[in-house]
């Protein structure tokens, strides 16, 4: 009898546990997205727009802006945010986009009529497919379809990093355009030692994730 | 215990057939009617679905390749929807929720100097494709939308939405018609992944959650 016994609690385990098991892959992911047209940090300027998140809800966010400008340091027209997605364990999503027309940078030192940034993740894929850049001037050189992250030096300036993508946890984020803004660092006798960086422009920024 | 032991087989047997009849689609014969779906391919049903994401469409043609960027022909997107399988009493599949926000980057587009905007104020109606090559789901969903640039209100839209596995860009596909703008951003290209009439994403992707 009690062999019995044994034997259905193991029948009965093994009916059981089976519907409790989910693999890791299936475990809670989180969908994460945000995107903005246009972002300046300098000592005294900290300025981004437009901008949207996905909310915890992961519904959608958009956020636009007709006009974008920043003193000298960069005027944009018709910039879109787009972010999107949601959480659902393996099939969580997350996308996003900013989209900007005509953009002056450095009071015309980088021109572009066509910005689009797009970051793109699922469980095991992230990817900024559908990003380009039109007429892209650095400078006064036409710079077409850049490889991710191409640097250019500034003289002067700093430097900028063209379709700069990052690989973060679960994601990406892509910035179309983002100068680096620096200044000489000098030594005894005027000599430069180096550069500081005293601040940032990005122009056209998304960034997506699932973990 | 023998006793129980007889009850475990017929009760494990009923307990798989309940969530078997629960997984059962809801099948609705849904004919067309006037405010009702736009396009008029393959079947559908009225099931419960969420779909998200967003995206760009290089269209024309709207196939899986970039317009040169010089061009600025392309549109993006974001996008959601969300049904519970349930009819209202004059037959339509209610949304839910929804979502959509559009733009038309082409220059022949613009109105009063700025690209096409378009914002969906409802999203009313949402029908699963049961027959199509879309991999991971596709339904057609709509509603009504405003056209930001002029403050145009309550135009019927209707989208064709799929996901056609991943990555989004090159598989999964999105087209939009507001028949009152004679817009459409349609591509029934046989020729062209998926099928139907949705665009190639050349950008973003669409995600089919069968919510059961």
């Amino acid at each position: 009898m009690k062999i019995d016994r044994i034997r259905w609690a193991i029948r009965f385990a093994g009916l059981v546990l089976p519907m409790t098991w989910s693999p890791g892959s299936l475990a809670a992911q989180g969908a994460a997205a945000s995107a903005f047209g246009v972002a300046v940090r300098t000592a005294t300027i900290n300025q981004t727009a437009p901008s949207a998140v996905l909310p915890t809800d992961g519904t959608l966010a958009q956020s636009q802006a007709n006009d974008v400008r920043v003193g000298t340091l960069v005027a944009a027209q018709d910039a879109f945010a787009t972010a999107t997605g949601a959480t659902d364990d393996a099939l969580s999503d997350a996308v996003s986009s900013a989209t900007l027309g005509t953009v002056s940078i450095l009071d015309g030192l980088i021109t572009a009529d066509g910005v689009v940034a797009m970051a793109s993740s699922t469980i095991d894929n992230s990817n900024a497919e559908g990003s380009s850049l039109a007429n892209l001037v650095v400078n006064g050189v036409q710079v077409s379809d850049p490889a991710p992250n191409t640097r250019v030096d500034l003289p002067g300036v700093g430097y900028v990093v063209l379709n700069e993508q990052i690989a973060t946890a679960g994601g990406i984020t892509v910035n179309m355009i983002h100068v680096v803004l620096q200044q000489p660092v000098l030594g005894l006798l005027g000599v430069i030692t180096g550069y500081s960086t005293t601040g940032n422009i990005v122009v056209g920024s998304a960034s997506s994730s699932v973990n | 215990m023998s006793n129980l032991r007889s009850l475990v087989g017929p009760m494990v047997i009923v307990a798989i057939a309940v969530v078997a009849w629960s997984c059962e689609t809801h099948r609705t014969a849904l004919a067309p009617r006037t405010g009702g779906p736009l396009f008029q391919f393959l079947e559908f049903q009225c099931a419960p679905l969420k779909i998200t994401g967003g995206g760009r469409i290089d269209y024309p043609p709207g196939g899986p390749d970039k317009n040169p960027p010089e061009s600025h022909t392309y549109e993006t997107f974001g996008a959601h929807v969300v049904a519970s399988g349930q009819t209202d009493a004059d037959g339509t599949c209610v949304a839910e929720q929804g979502a959509l926000e559009w733009v038309d980057h082409r220059p022949e587009m613009e109105i009063n100097g700025h690209p096409l905007n378009l914002h969906a104020t409802a999203v009313t109606f949402a029908e699963q494709a049961t027959d199509t090559d879309c991999q991971d789901g596709a339904a057609r969903w709509g509603g009504k939308l405003r056209v930001e640039n002029t403050g145009q209100e309550d135009l019927n839209f209707e989208v064709w939405d799929c996901d056609n596995g991943e990555p989004g860009a090159g598989h999964d596909g999105f087209a939009i018609s507001v028949p009152a703008l004679g817009y459409r951003v349609v591509c029934p290209d046989p020729d062209l992944p998926p099928t139907e009439p949705s665009c190639t994403l050349t950008g973003g992707n669409r995600q089919f959650h069968p919510t059961h």
